[in-house]
């Protein structure tokens, strides 16, 4: 009983957000943007990221609370803080954190100079937590029913998946013309640890009555679905957790494919169509799988005592078991990776000069310093998908000097501007972006924070004619 | 190589400057406060019994109904957790007796731990309902916490006697009111 309180606990006060990347999102001069669109118009002769520090991003942030609501040192009993961030919170509201971290990256261009194609691929190692906050279930806990007579406390609020994997890749895009750049990437997915409970329905009510005091309902139908977490919650566990994960993350056995597909069209030379989806794939569950399951429909009336039925359990307990008993089923299962779609439309101005003193890059193609556009970021979940709406500008500064800034609308923020920069200096590539850069002035009361940033060596496609 | 260089520091300071934020002073030991002060209602017992209950071949008798189960307190978050509880019973007599309703809680051993009589007035063609309110808190708590049996008692007060086709009932509903607190 104390597990669950500490469960709930634990899923109100972990803060997070979705994985929309706006600022790297189309940001051709960093190779990671063709993990949020293969067909990202980019070109190098090679590329690789230095191991574990090409590509490390991160997503926290919550729909209704802050960490500052919560945690705020400032004498508010926490009890209080708790309240009112539960009471500040709906059904709606959207708890999730994502975390990627790469671990190798490369990538090269295919045979002459007359090939158009390129290769890309790495490892990356990914952990997702999202959830819904499960606002009736948090009042329970909080306040008991004695406040709510009447009213029934709807149990599929609680939604919640987490996952930790590890992804490995390869992509490959081509310029099929001037005017078309088309993308795809294969995916192998490895799961190191996977809890779904998304399906659950059922309620718990009091009511009043005639013949007992109250009219006690629970209903139940709620499912957990894991695979690679048994071990960690046995009693005789006593491992290392952290590396235990990591190694199931790689040889687990738990394994899934997907795809990502993208394409960059230029209707006009100045103008620049973008469109991507990704993820769009599975992972079957079969090893370490464990699903517990809570299904049944359960009425106290309290203890009658001329009632004697000699098969119906005497004590509360046992009645109750039997009512709704806890069962643990060990089928395998397939869960979805969350979808994301992303497109975009920019229109570019301003020819570059910069490389007017040497003519001797013969490009064909009219380099641009400014943009200015629109992006659209779709995600699945369990119930109604995410969306973002994110205008753009993005510009080119001295040489080598990238710059992009967001402004975001979604269901978070409603002025989430953001602001990413790449440079390279000779074949070293820098890059960092991050967003809701209006909450820096105190990051703790932010809805959400994103940051990406990453360190690539890149061998431009030209620098054979340097 | 110094241009380079040059533009290096800058790009360095830039960098600085954008992951550079203020943040409020933030305390996660506070979670170590944290108390949950759920107020629950739950059924306790009920009965319903007929007036011809108490009239066995012609004869008057009680009412005493063998102990019953009662363990929530087999379980260690209710033993734990709970700081207050309130019982509340409510009583509808439309028998033209008088009544005493006695609920004796029992330990394992038989031992009274708690020990309720409520008087219930004769039914005198106006319906009567008797409340009644038990609460527990501290020692009388520790008490009821090592209850693990209920008995009730009916014991019926001399008056108009009784046949087997007298009519009315004695009803009783109650339900605890647990105050907890849980750390």
């Amino acid at each position: 009983m104390r597990k669950i309180y500490l469960i709930l606990l634990l899923a109100v006060s972990v803060s997070g957000l979705t994985q929309n990347k706006q600022v790297l999102y189309n940001f051709t001069s960093v190779p990671q943007s063709l993990l949020v669109n293969p067909g990202t118009d980019i070109s190098y002769k090679y590329y690789f990221g230095i191991p574990l520090l090409s590509g490390i991003s991160a997503n926290v942030g919550s729909s209704s609370f802050s960490a500052y609501d919560l945690f705020a040192n400032n004498g508010v009993d926490f009890n209080t803080k708790l309240r009112n961030a539960v009471n500040k919170a709906s059904k709606n509201d959207v708890v999730s954190v994502n975390e990627q971290i790469e671990l190798f990256s490369g990538g090269f261009k295919l045979g002459g100079r007359e090939n158009k194609g390129y290769i890309s691929f790495g490892v990356y190692q990914e952990a997702d937590f999202f959830m819904y906050v499960p606002k009736d279930l948090a009042l329970l806990a909080l306040d008991g029913n004695q406040k709510y007579i009447g009213k029934s406390f709807d149990l599929s609020q609680l939604s919640v998946k987490a996952e930790v994997l590890s992804v490995f890749h390869i992509g490959y895009h081509k310029k099929v013309s001037d005017k078309l750049v088309l993308g795809g990437r294969a995916k192998l997915y490895s799961s190191g640890l996977n809890a779904t409970s998304t399906k659950n329905s059922g309620y718990i009510y009091t009511g009043m009555s005639n013949t007992t005091m109250y009219n006690q309902i629970i209903s139940s139908n709620l499912e957990l679905k894991s695979s690679g977490i048994a071990e960690y919650l046995e009693d005789d566990y006593n491992g290392s957790i952290a590396s235990d994960i990591a190694h199931k993350t790689f040889l687990g056995g738990n394994y899934g494919v997907g795809f990502d597909a993208g394409i960059t069209y230029y209707p006009k030379k100045n103008i620049q169509f973008t469109a991507s989806v990704i993820d769009v794939g599975f992972i079957r569950h079969s090893k370490e799988v464990e699903n517990l399951t809570y299904k049944g429909y359960y009425q106290y009336e309290g203890v009658n005592p001329n009632f004697t039925n000699p098969n119906k359990p005497e004590n509360v307990f046992d009645e109750f078991e039997a009512a709704i008993p806890r069962d643990t089923l060990y089928n395998k299962y397939t869960t979805w990776r969350p979808v994301k779609f992303n497109s975009s439309i920019q229109y570019s101005f301003g020819e570059s000069r910069l490389d007017e003193e040497c003519n001797c890059k013969t490009h064909n193609k009219t380099e641009y310093l400014n943009g200015v556009g629109v992006q659209l970021f779709v995600m699945s979940t369990p119930r109604t998908p995410l969306t973002a709406l994110t205008a753009f500008y993005r510009r080119t500064l001295l040489q080598n000097l990238q710059v992009k800034a967001t402004y975001t609308v979604d269901s978070y923020s409603s002025k989430n501007i953001g602001f990413g920069f790449s440079t390279t200096l000779g074949k070293f590539n820098l890059y960092a972006m991050l967003d809701n850069i209006l909450e820096y002035k105190d990051i703790t009361k932010a809805n959400s924070a994103t940051f990406q940033f990453g360190l690539n060596f890149i061998f431009k496609e030209n620098s054979e004619e340097n | 190589m110094k241009p380079y260089l040059h533009n290096m520091f800058l790009r360095l300071i830039i960098v600085a400057v954008l992951f550079c934020s203020c943040a409020s002073d933030l305390d996660f030991d506070q979670t170590k406060d944290l108390t949950l002060e759920p107020v629950i209602v739950a059924n306790l017992t009920y009965f319903d019994v007929k007036a011809s209950a108490f009239v066995d071949n012609g004869t008057e008798q009680n009412v005493f109904f063998d102990a019953k189960d009662f363990d929530v307190f087999r379980d260690s978050f209710f033993r734990d957790n709970l700081k207050k509880a309130e019982f509340n019973f409510e009583i509808e007599n439309t028998i033209s007796r008088a009544y005493i309703v006695g609920m004796v809680f029992l330990d394992e051993n038989n031992q009274v731990m708690h020990d309720t009589e409520i008087n219930v007035p004769a039914y005198v063609n106006t319906p009567n309902s008797v409340k009644h309110t038990d609460v527990f808190e501290n020692q009388t708590l520790d008490l009821l916490k090592k209850a693990v049996k209920l008995e009730i008692r009916i014991t019926m007060l001399a008056g108009t006697p009784l046949t087997a086709d007298s009519s009315g009932n004695l009803k009783l509903r109650s339900g605890a009111t647990l105050y907890f607190e849980i750390k």
